[in-house]
């Protein structure tokens, strides 16, 4: 049975207008990226790799070419339309973890089942936290938590609206080594028994390593790499 | 639903939405104190100024008073009474007195009491019911003039009464004060029988009536059009009448209060919502990431915004309730009367005020929110879109909006909206100067000064924005303090506590000496002795009078009555020379009454007295305070040209109470010399005058208090940025002495800044309010620009200060990681 593609992306192309005129960050982007599979996307830093990251995620519009998600364009949808296939499709992991200051450990992972509209969300939340290693954190606010753990609620909320794609940009930037190591292995533990597609941003060459494909960034264009 | 609420909960208690809730709160809070305080206080004047006409309105009439009044008054189911005043003998045994009589039904008086005693000269009792048939209540220098006592019988007329009380205070004498016979009171069913009404007597009837207010207004409507030229209408706060005056600016005051009640709340609301959006912003973005939809997240924030409005609404009207009811409190030990209950219905400003803030300062808001884009997760160095000018635009209208609602018109906002623009505009373009020069004078970053301005001109928009808030609270405290200080200070001197309260009439001049002789053993102060001819004018520079009133608006002074006129060598207290001079050989009028007849100096004009006729050039003209109860005189002629008619002589004078009895006695052998006591009526309205200072004070206290609240939450709303440069400095070395120099200096120098531009904004909008609210003459305020300044260093610095204390207490590590 073929596998099916999870993006599509073809001849994108992304101008922002800055104060010196208009400025090109990505220029005639393809990609193809298969169900299941887990992409690296690597560069320096100002190549254009969370643009195009925000932009495979719906969370910013494309100048110009397509994105389809499942052989939705993301260009013929509005910003409500985008946002119900963020909360069908996506899962988020970030840099800076984002969680809610307000919510604790458990409220933070039920936040994308509830908004979906799931009756189980807690059940669910309980479950992936265990996983992560933090049913005794439960009822622990974001501020009474280390930065390892912090990410660690993020990939539990990354996969409790169970998406089919997982964005990650920089997971492991603000973590040190050991805190690091974890957070990998948990996120490709998941990743792997959830068969999720994986699409990550990264400068770590170990994490990108563990990927099924390399795409190397630079200057606005992509490259498969090796 | 329960997303939203949760999220708003949670919300609550990390202090996001509570300084939001809080904010709301002192709105709602204020608004509602101050709005059912005036209402109470209002109501108070009302039934103070009612008991001074005894009824809610009083119709005077010269005729009598028609049957059909009275039907129409009890088919609208208003209470009514009818007092008919003449002056008349009265004998007893072989003495005999004119007196002011008042004949009066059984319900006068309709509001208020009498103040009678049994004891001559006591202080009196209140009663609120009027002398039975066949009994007569004698004041104490009538009883004195008559030799009588309770139990005595007087004769008057042809009927026989028996002194009931001695008469103190009658509800209704102020409108009919300037009688100057002692008095007397009667049933008004005894008058018939007394045959002392003829044909052609001088009888002054009035139509007393009161109830539902409603029904007040329905009967005037009915009542106005059938009035004749000698028939009146007057109301308790009507103009001319001696406290109105008093009371509309007590109004206008507190109306001020309440005003700057509801931009203080507005400034809370915008401090307290642009908070909100700092603190959302990425939160809303991260919800995005995870699908919420803007219209899931319209929906969330209209639950959370009607939630905090009902909450916050609920506390706020509790409080507001509360803090009325503690004023009110307070000021009864204060007060001679107590404060009628507020009416639940003033609730709806406090609501209002909620609602209206909540539109004005959070829709924008939330719109914002809405569109901020999920990018910004990614990046967040995205900006937000935001239409700035659309979103003060909406609160500047909401805010204009409320106080319209709150004062029922555009004056007063438009002073202070006016006022707010200017300092926006001064505050921005001198603060900018001030901030940017101050960093040119002190480059480098080694001492608390350059720290402290550098940190100025870094955070320029934001400094300017909180040097506006700062200049604005503090104005409106100068404002309020400004106003108040002139208003007691005005009240005080237009009534002090030795303000004359007897006048003597009728004295002739060999008489003079025996009195002065009298009332100096007495040590009584007197003013100087006035002599009185009487005077009609006929014409001016050759015109008939008539011809100088050609609308025939009102009762022109000149033109409808005969005048007292007089010589003197000096102006005398109260009133001040306009234009011309004096004394000279000519007529000397008062200001009002020559704008009435639209005479200036040189104009001639030619009176008659005792059938002669004087012709005479106007070459002064002076302001009168007629509430400086001193005798005072349209007009004042030469003495060459009065001295050879017959006068009699006026002076007033100030008795104690300890002085009357033996004032009296005294006065007892100047039979023909009349005695006008007007000392009730000056201590009615010294008490409502004192009532008046101690509330306005309380209410300055109020919006104060309020006032650094929002100031607190103004520091607070840019305190974290300051925090983590402090922790910045601190993780670099500097010492704690040297972050606190440069906290005080940011601090001190917004508080000094911001003081001096309160104080110009403050005098700016003092001066709008005295010519345009207060109608009285605009001067300088020498002490708020002492104060303004000093107020603002002192407190800005000790609040920023106070608030920052974390940066020196706190270990840096721990404060950038909370941050």
């Amino acid at each position: 049975m073929a596998v099916k593609t999870a993006i599509k992306v073809t001849n994108v192309t992304h101008t922002v207008t800055a104060n010196t005129g208009d400025l090109t960050i990505l220029k005639d982007i393809n990609i193809d990226i298969k169900e299941g599979e887990s992409v690296a996307i690597v560069g320096a830093s100002g190549s254009g790799k969370s643009t195009l990251l925000g932009l495979l995620a719906g969370l910013d519009i494309n100048t110009s070419g397509e994105i389809c998600l499942y052989e939705h364009a993301f260009s013929s949808l509005d910003e409500e339309q985008r946002a119900l296939m963020r909360g069908q499709y996506v899962g988020f992991i970030f840099q800076s973890f984002h969680l809610l200051p307000s919510l604790q450990a458990i409220e933070n992972v039920m936040l994308p089942a509830e908004l979906k509209g799931d009756k189980n969300a807690r059940k669910k939340a309980e479950i992936l936290l265990e996983k992560v290693g933090l049913s005794h954190r439960l009822s622990h606010y974001p501020n009474q938590l280390s930065g390892g753990e912090q990410q660690r609620v993020a990939i539990a909320r990354a996969f409790a609206s169970s998406p089919k794609i997982l964005f990650a940009d920089e997971p492991t930037g603000n973590l040190d080594q050991g805190n690091g190591k974890i957070i990998i292995e948990q996120l490709f533990e998941l990743n792997n028994s959830e068969g999720t597609t994986l699409v990550m941003v990264t400068h770590d060459n170990e994490l990108a390593r563990k990927c099924d494909r390399q795409l190397v960034m630079s200057a606005g264009q992509l490259m498969e790499k090796g | 639903m329960s997303l939203a609420l949760r999220l708003l909960l949670k919300d609550i208690r990390s202090g996001d939405v509570l300084t939001l809730l809080i904010a709301l709160i002192i709105s709602v809070g204020t608004v509602t104190s101050i709005g059912l305080f005036i209402d109470r206080l209002q109501l108070s004047f009302e039934q103070q100024s009612a008991n001074l006409l005894a009824a809610d309105r009083v119709i005077n009439s010269d005729d009598e008073i028609p049957k059909h009044w009275q039907i129409k008054a009890s088919g609208l189911s208003l209470k009514h009474a009818e007092r008919i005043s003449f002056q008349t003998m009265l004998f007893a045994k072989e003495r005999l007195q004119l007196s002011q009589l008042s004949a009066v039904t059984d319900s006068y008086p309709l509001k208020g009491a009498y103040l009678v005693d049994d004891t001559l000269f006591g202080e009196g009792k209140p009663l609120s019911q009027s002398p039975q048939k066949g009994q007569v209540w004698l004041s104490s220098r009538l009883a004195n003039l008559l030799k009588v006592s309770i139990g005595d019988s007087v004769d008057v007329g042809e009927a026989t009464l028996t002194v009931a009380k001695y008469l103190v205070r009658d509800p209704g004498s102020s409108s009919s004060a300037f009688t100057l016979s002692p008095r007397a009171v009667m049933n008004r069913s005894d008058l018939a029988s007394t045959q002392v009404i003829i044909p052609g007597s001088r009888v002054r009837y009035a139509f007393l009536i009161a109830g539902d207010q409603n029904a007040i207004e329905d009967y005037e409507a009915w009542l106005l059009p059938q009035l004749n030229e000698g028939q009146r209408w007057r109301t308790p706060t009507q103009k001319g009448e001696r406290i109105g005056d008093t009371i509309a600016k007590a109004e206008s005051f507190l109306l001020l209060a309440g005003t700057l009640a509801v931009i203080l709340s507005g400034i809370a609301m915008a401090l307290a919502s642009a908070r909100f959006v700092k603190r959302h912003l990425m939160q809303v973005a991260v919800l995005k990431t995870l699908g919420a939809t803007p219209k899931v997240l319209t929906k969330v924030f209209i639950i959370q915004f009607t939630m905090l409005f009902i909450l916050g609404v609920a506390i706020g009207l509790a409080i507001g309730w509360g803090i009325q009811g503690v004023i009110s409190s307070l000021l009864s030990g204060l007060m001679t009367t107590s404060l009628p209950e507020p009416s639940l219905s003033r609730l709806w400003l406090g609501i209002a005020t909620g609602f209206i803030s909540m539109i004005a300062f959070c829709l924008p808001l939330m719109q914002r929110l809405i569109k901020i884009s999920p990018m910004t997760v990614l990046q967040p160095s995205l900006k937000i879109e935001q239409n700035t000018v659309m979103t003060y635009g909406i609160g500047f209208i909401g805010l204009f909006g409320l106080m319209s609602l709150y004062t029922k018109g555009v004056l007063l906002p438009s002073i202070m909206m006016l006022t707010i623009l200017g300092i926006g505009v001064l505050v921005s373009l001198l603060g900018w100067l001030v901030f940017r020069l101050g960093r040119a004078l002190t480059s480098g970053a080694t001492s608390g000064w350059q720290i402290g301005f550098a940190s100025l001109y870094r955070r320029l928009l934001p400094n300017l924005f909180q040097l506006l808030v700062f200049t604005l609270i503090i104005m409106l405290g100068l404002i309020l303090l400004g106003v108040k200080s002139s208003l007691v200070a005005d009240w005080q001197q237009q009534l002090p506590a030795d303000a004359p309260n007897h006048y003597l009439f009728n004295v002739q001049a060999t008489q003079i000496d025996d009195i002065d002789r009298a009332t100096a053993q007495l040590e009584v102060p007197r003013s100087n002795w006035y002599p009185m001819v009487r005077g009609r004018v006929i014409s001016a520079n050759g015109l008939s009078i008539e011809m100088l009133y050609p609308e025939e608006k009102g009762e022109p002074e000149l033109y409808s009555r005969e005048l007292n006129l007089t010589w003197s060598d000096s102006l005398g207290k109260g009133s001040t020379l306009v234009s011309g001079d004096f004394p000279a050989n000519g007529l000397s009028i008062e200001k009002r009454v020559a704008q009435e007849a639209a005479l200036s100096l040189g104009d001639k004009l030619s009176l008659n007295i005792g059938g002669n006729i004087v012709s005479l050039p106007i070459t002064s003209i002076r302001t009168v305070d007629w509430g400086s109860m001193q005798p005072n005189f349209y007009l004042i002629l030469p003495k060459e040209v009065l001295q050879d008619y017959p006068a009699n002589f006026v002076c007033s004078l100030f008795i104690s109470d300890a002085n009357a009895q033996p004032f009296y006695n005294a006065m007892s052998q100047f039979a023909t010399v009349s005695i006008f006591n007007v000392g009730d009526l000056i201590k009615q309205i010294q008490s409502i005058i004192g009532q008046l200072s101690q509330a306005i004070q309380l209410v300055l206290l109020c919006i104060l208090a309020a006032g650094a609240l929002v100031l607190l939450a103004s520091v607070r709303s840019t305190l974290e940025e300051r925090l983590e440069e402090g922790a910045l400095l601190r993780v670099l070395g500097a010492k704690k002495a040297l972050v606190q120099q440069a906290l005080f200096v940011e601090f001190g120098a917004l508080g000094l800044f911001s003081g001096f531009f309160a104080a110009a904004g403050a005098e700016a909008c003092l001066y709008g309010l005295q010519i345009f609210i207060f109608k009285s003459e605009a001067h300088w305020h020498p002490l708020l620009w002492s104060l303004g300044p000093l107020l603002g260093v002192c407190i800005i610095s000790a609040v920023g200060l106070f608030a920052s204390r974390m940066v020196v207490k706190v270990p840096p590590m721990h404060l950038l990681r909370d941050l």
